[in-house]
């Protein structure tokens, strides 16, 4: 189905709710305008109804400037067609409130939080209203605002965080963190624990918060590329490719096949680095080292081709808008397949090793079991979604790049039976995790293979005129975390208005409280490891 | 009982030879010839420095890293390495001007000393070999003891979490040196700081540095935790490492690659 069918078969049934809501098309976009934003709720309502929508971000943008008051964008996305739906409401600076759709669409919590902490527009019924991201701020502060400068410098006065209280007889709390016992990023766990099993888990992130997006709104378009590759630094090609697509599509610019062609080498290179670095945490916490550091000398091994590609060991400094800047050889082409097959062969062994190895199956099956319902319900996305058998990706459902070219080979009715059964065994649980990282390192091999030949239309191409002021453009790929949105409203003379980030961490992060409940504490970092969440790419 | 023996062949089959780099200081076959390292005004190539050029230079860098100045036609390139992200930007706008080499030894002792001054009369650099040698002597000398270090991520984006990460895999193995890295900030000599000390860290970071025991050595890894990076100093960020904590080696890098790490820790080690 072309996008213009898909959006009429979706506005067809919309305009049921409201037959004179004003709409706007862009490709795989449909924009409605609420004008009375109480209605949104009710529309949120009808939407569950009607259609199989997740919750993908609420943006907030101040455009009091130019005398429209605060915008809210509510985006929804589909995980069967390519459609993305924007809902979006007017809220005046007089009365700052906007309706909360928390019991629609339950993952709508945390953004409301987000929103409250940044706009200071209040979600009316949301039951959870503590900051999310700024630890210690005055009440009457709100960075994202207009009249916010970036290097405001604010009075902070401390005072204490309030955790759920959690009480009875014999229930202790554990404090863990910002700073933890291994080379991670900073977070805090508040454990409530009966004997050895966690009872609630509350976390509080937001220690890396950088101000990412209002610093975003100071930077020339060019050089904000080099800010989005720092969003997360092993995410630094989703988060810049995303980044690039999302002004590529304000400018209207076709960028050329060999530079989508090498954006997708590095991004599943960037996918394989970080699986093989995870599956090899995953293994240190369970007690297995020889299998981690047989990992992590693969994880090596492709950094270190990485470096030879790129001259970043992580990947830095690949993309810019246009195109790319790094050229692949078709030498550079042969090093990869060399490295990979070699990479693939020993991980393959590695992995036989691991499946006879009862030990450390134990330890994974049935440890952090998630439910299906709630995965659904806080919109999680990528690997830990999958690993409960729903279907998020972002490569096959809104197709970007050079993806949709890919040939995979066709699997047999056999293969495709037995992966089904395989599916089954999926219960949510660390090893369903573990296995469905697995499948996706070796699906990223089977992807770079199927590149033999790189074509020769150039690297980049040159973005033109200015852009024009307030259009809009969002930009989405698949990191190895999950789905990454970039939503970026240019200003005038090419400035960046509104830069609104939404990686797969950020949406995922709540499901790790309810992923420990009933289990020990000391499985705590192997639950953790097998989400893998990034601190800094939540807290931006 | 034929499927148990396959088994056993799979771990003699593994016994692949060691994937430990012998000397991780020198430069060898593990740095690729264009990694992104040290940026010089390139001493190969004729150049023409003027006020065009120069600001050409000053502007094609997101966090300011560089700056021209003319002193009455004294014309001068500042390069601050501590805030350089090794983008390569400058590379791209000015290749005429810069060269971009795979050395890695940045870490100095004093905030001062990263920043360094280009003018049209001073040679450039130092060959590598000199310094290889001085290292080689180091190295001998001082890995007699052994270095508790933890490391603190002060709002860094990870980057720099995945290099130190790196010290500890097979391949580096810094352990082999007598360096370990340990659980609490009460068992370390040494703090690795990364991250441009976001500001809902600087009280955690402040405890922690409080509770390492004395004496006890900071070491600011990254551009963001030498100067800020390209977060620089705004109202979540607090601009550096050293605006919270005293700061004795400062390694730059975007991120610093393993052995730029151990390059830092080393000098670190020689203050004791």
């Amino acid at each position: 189905m072309s996008h213009k069918e898909i959006i009429h078969k979706y506005y067809s049934k919309l305009e049921k709710f409201d037959s004179d809501i004003k709409k706007l098309e862009n490709n795989n976009e449909l924009h409605l305008i609420l004008n009375d934003p109480d209605k949104l709720h009710d529309f949120c309502k009808f939407l569950k109804q009607n259609f199989d929508l997740r919750l993908l971000t609420i943006i907030c943008y101040d455009e009091r400037k130019l005398n429209h008051g605060f915008k809210i964008r509510h985006v929804f996305g589909s995980d069967v067609d390519d459609f993305f739906l924007f809902v979006i409401l007017s809220i005046d600076e007089s009365h700052p409130y906007f309706p909360s759709i928390y019991d629609v669409f339950p993952s709508s919590i945390l953004y409301e939080r987000e929103i409250n902490d940044m706009f200071g527009l209040t979600a009316k019924e949301n039951p959870n209203i503590k900051p999310l991201i700024l630890h210690d701020f005055p009440n009457d502060v709100f960075p994202l605002r207009k009249d916010f400068n970036l290097s405001d410098d604010v009075k902070r006065n401390l005072k204490q965080f309030e955790f759920t209280p959690i009480t009875g007889e014999g229930v202790c709390e554990i404090p863990v963190g910002p700073i933890h016992a291994g080379i991670i990023e900073p977070g805090h766990f508040r454990f409530s624990v009966l004997g050895e099993t966690v009872i609630n888990l509350e976390t509080r992130l937001g220690y890396t918060h950088k101000g990412i997006e209002k610093l975003a709104e100071s930077m020339p378009i060019n050089d904000a590329v080099f800010l989005s590759e720092r969003i997360s630094g092993d995410e630094s090609v989703a988060n810049s490719i995303a980044f690039c697509q999302a002004i590529e599509k304000i400018a209207k610019l076709t960028i050329p096949q060999k530079a989508e062609q090498i954006r997708l080498l590095f991004a599943e290179l960037e996918r394989i680095y970080n699986h093989f670095g995870t599956l090899g945490g995953i293994l240190t916490d369970v007690g297995f080292p020889y299998g981690a550091s047989r990992l992590n000398i693969l994880k090596e091994q492709i950094m270190q081709l990485s470096e030879r590609l790129s001259g970043s060991r992580i990947l830095f400094g690949v993309n810019q808008i246009g195109g790319v800047k790094i050229n692949i050889t078709d030498e550079m082409l042969i090093d990869i397949h060399f490295v990979l097959d070699d990479a693939f062969q020993i991980f393959e062994k590695i992995f036989d090793l691991l499946k006879s190895n009862s030990s450390v199956m134990d330890r994974l099956r049935n440890t952090g079991i998630i439910e299906k319902q709630i995965a659904k319900d806080l919109g999680l996305v990528g690997i830990s979604s999958r690993c409960i058998g729903i279907e998020t990706d972002t490569r096959h459902t809104h197709p970007y790049g050079y993806y949709p070219s890919i040939n995979l080979k066709q699997k047999t009715p056999r293969e495709t039976m037995e992966r089904q059964v395989e599916l089954q065994k999926r219960i949510g649980d660390v090893l369903s995790r573990f296995m469905n990282r697995v499948d996706d390192l070796r699906q990223s091999k089977d992807i770079i293979d199927s590149i033999t030949a790189l074509k020769d239309d150039g690297l980049s191409v040159f973005m033109g005129d200015e852009l024009t002021p307030y259009s809009s453009g969002l930009g989405y790929t698949e990191s190895h975390r999950g789905e990454t949105l970039h939503w970026i409203m240019i200003g005038e003379h090419n400035s960046i208005f509104r830069y609104k980030i939404r990686t797969a961490s950020f949406s995922n992060w709540s499901i790790i409280e309810h992923a420990v409940l009933n289990n020990i504490v000391a499985d705590f970092p192997v639950i953790n490891k097998s989400f893998d969440f990034s601190y800094s790419g939540n807290d931006l | 009982m034929k499927k148990n023996s396959d088994k056993t062949n799979y771990l003699i089959d593994m016994s692949f030879k060691s994937a430990t780099i012998k000397d991780p200081l020198k430069m060898n076959d593990t740095v690729a010839a264009n990694y992104r390292g040290y940026v010089i005004l390139d001493p190969d190539k004729d150049f023409v420095l003027n006020n065009e050029t120069g600001k050409i230079l000053e502007n094609s860098c997101p966090t300011h890293a560089i700056t021209y100045q003319n002193d009455n036609n004294d014309l001068k390139i500042h390069l601050d390495n501590g805030k350089c992200i090794l983008c390569g930007n400058c590379q791209v706008k000015s290749p005429e001007l810069i060269k971009i080499t795979n050395k890695f030894d940045l870490a100095k002792k004093q905030r001062n000393d990263l920043i360094e001054t280009f003018s049209m009369s001073v040679p450039f650099g130092k060959t590598y070999d000199e310094l290889g040698q001085e290292l080689k002597n180091k190295i001998d000398k001082i890995f007699g003891r052994s270095l508790a270090i933890r490391e603190i991520d002060a709002g860094s984006c990870n980057g720099c979490e995945i290099e130190i990460n790196a010290l500890n895999n097979s391949v580096y193995d810094i352990e082999r040196f007598g360096i370990t890295f340990v659980a609490s900030p009460r068992h370390a000599d040494v703090l690795l700081v990364t991250g441009p000390a976001s500001k809902n860290m600087e009280k955690a970071l402040k405890i922690a540095y409080d509770s390492t025991p004395n004496p006890k050595i900071v070491i600011a890894v990254g551009a963001c935790a030498c100067s800020g990076g390209i977060f620089g100093n705004n109202y979540a960020t607090t601009g550096g490492i050293d605006n919270i904590v005293p700061v004795n080696v400062y390694i730059p890098g975007c991120p610093p690659r393993p052995q730029a790490l151990l390059y830092g820790i080393l000098m670190a080690i020689n203050k004791i």
